[in-house]
């Protein structure tokens, strides 16, 4: 079995040459099979970016009401959150009565 | 070239809008919508279970969600095995030797048939775990990745989703053993996956700095979210699955809400300065636990981000983190080896 240990890779190592800093993407080469591959992905952004721009957006005042009425209304049951009483706990060992 | 001219130009264009529209429904904060409510009281979980038996780093862990295996659940390690484990009693259900060493996730199906599991093979092996004989042998090996699978999960026993060093996720046929849809589009490594409550959209997280939510059957990415400043290495569903958490090597975790498209908050601290590798929301939503680089999980009041509690006891970096899906333990595996259960 062979491989780097993962401690050693840097993720950051692995990101393409193309980059979108924000902006169009642009490579550094110049042949006419990169300058083609540029326009077909450039095309595709642009599509994506249509996509994404236009879906519908709530209020952040609704989606933050939705998130706390989610988190109250449920909260009871959330056995992280409440706590668990002994007798209740599957995960708790159970300790040995001694009879005095 | 004109076109090309043309096209950066009008995504320029696209990106304002976008920005633009993020803002004009930016009616308040989330951290003013909680200004009246109380914060969580202060989270203490103990250590109830320690599971003993890899002998090398733990990397994933996921448990089991049908009524049958909810306290079972399995967990990947560097020694080669992928183990079941039986929380209650920690017994190791199936010890299963694999062919690659160098995993890196691991996932149980939602049924608990099967398992998978995957890393720098760029394969994703599933296991039948009711095979007739009883033993637990390779059912397929999906192999189409150009680079390290980063995570994996079922749809169903015959569906999987995989994420990949080499920027793309994947839609298996595990049946047929191919791809029935490639989801491009992140410009760096696919680090984590998370799939909606309803199984109808995925969440990728990357080295890009971006989180992007996919319509699994639309094949199309619908969503972008920006705003961290380096890697997202975990990633996870808000329990109605209308938002999606993100943790990062920037140091921070954050909440993205899918229906305003926009970052609600953060989850920083000026003390915090590792990269979070792993994070799991409790059953409600309100408690965000994150496993860090420094050892610990830090456990968050979702609504309010402030840090309720520490969960402290591994002897390393805490790799996984997962809470068990009637919500009753938290467990936490790491490169100490071992994985502890917490409640």
């Amino acid at each position: 079995m062979g491989g780097i240990p993962l401690s050693e890779i840097s993720h950051t190592e692995k990101l393409p040459l193309l980059r979108n800093c924000g902006r169009c993407v642009e490579t550094i080469m110049s042949s006419k099979m990169q300058s083609s591959n540029n326009t077909a992905h450039a095309r595709r952004t642009v599509q994506q970016l249509r996509i994404e721009a236009s879906i519908e957006r709530i209020k952040v005042s609704k989606a933050s009401a939705d998130l706390m009425h989610y988190c109250g209304e449920h909260a009871k049951y959330d056995p992280l959150l409440m706590g668990i009483p002994a007798s209740e706990n599957p995960f708790k060992d159970k300790k040995p009565c001694t009879i005095l | 070239m004109g076109e090309m001219e043309e096209l950066r130009k009008e995504a320029d264009n696209l990106k304002d809008q976008i920005t633009e529209a993020r803002k004009v429904v930016q009616d308040t904060t989330l951290q003013e919508a909680v200004a009246g409510t109380t914060l969580v009281g202060r989270v203490q979980l103990k250590t109830r279970k320690t599971l003993r038996g890899h002998l090398a780093k733990i990397y994933a862990m996921h448990w089991g969600t049908d009524t049958n295996c909810s306290k079972l659940c399995v967990s990947a390690s560097q020694d080669g095995k992928l183990i079941v484990w039986d929380t209650l009693t920690t017994n190791k259900v199936n010890a299963i030797p694999l062919k690659s060493s160098w995993v890196m996730t691991c996932a149980y199906a939602p049924s608990g048939n099967m398992v998978a599991c995957g890393g720098l093979d760029n394969m994703c092996s599933i296991y039948n775990l009711k095979g007739k004989d009883g033993n637990v042998k390779v059912m397929r090996e999906l192999a189409a990745h150009t680079g390290y699978l980063s995570c994996c999960r079922f749809l169903n026993d015959s569906e999987i989703i995989t994420s990949s060093g080499d920027c793309t996720c994947i839609l298996w046929d595990i049946e047929t053993g191919t791809e029935k849809t490639i989801f491009a589009g992140h410009l760096g490594d696919c680090m984590s996956l998370a799939v909606s409550p309803d199984f109808k959209m995925f969440i990728s997280g990357a080295c890009d700095f971006t989180a992007k939510l996919w319509d699994i059957r639309e094949a199309t990415c619908r969503q972008t979210f920006s705003g961290h400043e380096s890697d997202i290495n975990a990633i996870g569903f808000f329990p109605n699955g209308n938002a999606v958490i993100t943790g990062s090597d920037d140091a921070t975790c954050k909440l993205y809400d899918l229906r305003a498209d926009q970052e609600l908050i953060t989850y920083q601290d000026s003390g915090i300065m590792c990269g979070v590798t792993s994070l799991a929301a409790s059953l409600s939503g309100r408690l965000l636990l994150a496993g860090y680089d420094d050892f610990n999980v830090n456990i968050w009041d979702m609504l309010k981000a402030e840090r309720v509690g520490v969960l402290a006891g591994h002897d390393n970096r805490v790799s996984c983190i997962g809470v068990s899906s009637d919500g009753m333990a938290c467990c936490t595996g790491s490169w100490d080896s071992f994985l502890k259960i917490w409640n």
